[in-house]
């Protein structure tokens, strides 16, 4: 069922089209700067649908911050929310972060819903840090990841960001954690703040290696 | 009441059990048997599909989630008391919230809403997905993990007389550190196959259960001092079991980059490696790659003659 097609622009950031398919990590220790650059990967263009796994931010601040990073795209998202409240249709509540077997089986149906709306759609986790610090023992988190996040890349036409704030406690070492996960995703974008507004991207993976400066 | 559906069900490379109540269970199992690939064999209460999952050898369990003597996440349980490398579908018009799901909070299921308009078409599709590509593990894989495997199958063990050069190198391995159990792994797609250990009893673990699976994706020697002090295996009953508290391991890489295997120290008190000792279990783990490369030479020479 997995399709090859036109991929998924990504201008903002300086970046070529991103195939379909493809996974991102993206890591940083500023989480502000990390997620303006998370925003901008995973707003839908108007063809497409985003759906965003929040740990720290509401459903509507995640919607502002598409409509930021896009216009409109902020209505073109369904958010699962670790904070506040659900609303509308768009926007669902989780109780309990660590309870990974039902975020799995919820991020499933949100992202079976966005495709009755539109076959491309782009993911994300933000912050997958912050699951990690939270859960019992990593290996559900992977079964997380490899289940529900990954899978659904192989078998649709998206894209997906999962974010990790690298100045996070997550109970284990964080390089040798980033270097695990990076072999298991297909890109990897490292975001360094290097003023107001202004960052630098590392990226690995997206159509050759380079270093990129963007304003956000 | 448990059945196999179709003759094919005495394949059990490929039998998917089917669980669901009497009134709906036929649906599922042909479904899974419209895959052709598939054949499924079917319980209809938590009590038969747990007898069966201990009885037969299956690839993949599908399951409802009311059952008149339970629930699927009971079946999900029993999936991962009895076979836990085993992938579960949950198939279910139930949406996510009315799922009780307190009791098994990092149970992953794929989870599959029985409602959706072509339900039945993807149910064959998922249940494919999972088995072909170890959806639910709880372990990363690298992103070039085919070509990983299709390199350590050319090193084929049983063609090749290793045991004895490699239980000398880990005695050497062990006695260089003074640790307490030295080993050198291959690393298959489920499991680690250990091919000689000093110091312990080791055959092969479930790859999830190793630290190996995660020493290999790095590119230097990973080191853990404590294992008590990492999230990623102080909740590993495998490696408490064995008494586990301190780790080392260096890749073994072949020829075009791929990590196959791992030369390995586990202690079992606290311990830190400084730089040249890293760099010297690098050297022991290049050791091994050259004579598990040599043997391979040797093999592959013999074969071109006796094809001549």
């Amino acid at each position: 069922m997995s399709l090859a097609t036109d991929g998924f622009a990504v201008d903002s950031l300086s970046l070529g089209p991103i195939d379909s398919g493809t996974s991102i990590l993206l890591t940083g220790e500023d989480a502000d700067t990390l997620q303006t650059v998370f925003s901008q990967l995973v707003a839908a263009d108007d063809d497409e649908r985003s759906i965003v796994l929040s740990t720290g931010s509401g459903g509507r601040a995640v919607q502002r911050d598409l409509n930021n990073a896009r216009t409109g795209a902020g209505n073109r998202a369904s958010v699962l929310t670790c904070e506040g409240p659900a609303s509308g249709e768009d926007v669902q509540s989780v109780d309990d972060i660590s309870d990974l077997t039902r975020l799995g089986m919820d991020f499933s149906t949100l992202v079976a819903s966005a495709q009755q709306h539109s076959d491309r759609f782009r993911s994300g986790i933000m912050l997958c840090s912050t699951i990690a610090g939270e859960v019992d023992d990593t290996r559900s988190l992977y079964r997380f990841l490899n289940s529900n996040f990954l899978t659904e890349l192989r078998r649709g036409d998206g894209i997906g960001v999962c974010a990790l704030d690298t100045s996070a406690d997550i109970g284990a070492d964080m390089s040798s954690t980033i270097s695990g996960l990076q072999t298991s995703f297909s890109a990897h974008i490292e975001v360094e703040k290097t003023g107001p507004g202004q960052a630098t991207l590392t990226v690995d993976g997206l159509d050759g290696d380079e270093t990129v400066d963007v304003d956000l | 009441m448990s059945k196999a559906t179709t003759e094919e069900a005495t394949d059990l490379s490929r039998t998917v059990l089917c669980v669901d109540d009497e009134q709906r269970i036929d649906d599922v199992s042909t479904a899974i048997d419209g895959e052709g690939t598939l054949a499924a064999v079917e319980a209809t209460t938590v009590e038969d599909a747990t007898e069966l999952l201990q009885a037969e050898s299956v690839v993949c369990v599908v399951t409802s989630y009311d059952l008149p003597d339970g629930t699927g996440m009971d079946v999900i349980e029993a999936v991962r008391e009895h076979a836990p490398q085993v992938p579960s579908v949950l198939f279910t018009d139930r949406p996510p919230q009315e799922i009780d799901t307190a009791s098994f909070e990092e149970t992953i299921v794929e989870y599959l809403n029985r409602d959706l308009p072509d339900a039945h078409d993807r149910l064959g599709f998922v249940t494919n997905d999972v088995i072909e590509h170890s959806a639910q593990v709880g372990f990363l894989r690298p992103d070039d993990e085919e070509e990983r495997l299709a390199t350590l199958a050319e090193y084929d063990i049983d063609e090749l007389p290793i045991d004895e050069s490699f239980e000398r190198l880990t005695d050497l391995i062990a006695s260089h550190f003074d640790a307490g159990v030295a080993f050198i792994g291959l690393i298959e797609k489920d499991e680690e196959n250990f091919l000689a250990c000093h110091g312990a009893d080791l055959d092969s673990l479930t790859r999830e259960d190793t630290i190996c699976t995660h020493s290999m994706l790095q590119e230097d020697v990973m080191v853990i001092e404590d294992i008590a002090d990492d999230n990623r295996f102080n909740k590993n009953e495998q490696l408490e079991n064995l008494g586990i508290v301190s780790y080392a391991g260096a890749n073994m890489t072949a020829p075009n980059g791929q990590v196959i295997g791992q030369v390995c120290l586990i202690d079992f008190e606290k311990r830190s490696y400084d730089a040249v000792e890293r760099a010297e279990l690098q050297d022991f783990a290049e050791t091994a790659m050259e004579i598990l490369d040599l043997r391979k030479s040797l093999r592959d020479a013999r074969g071109e003659e006796v094809a001549r």
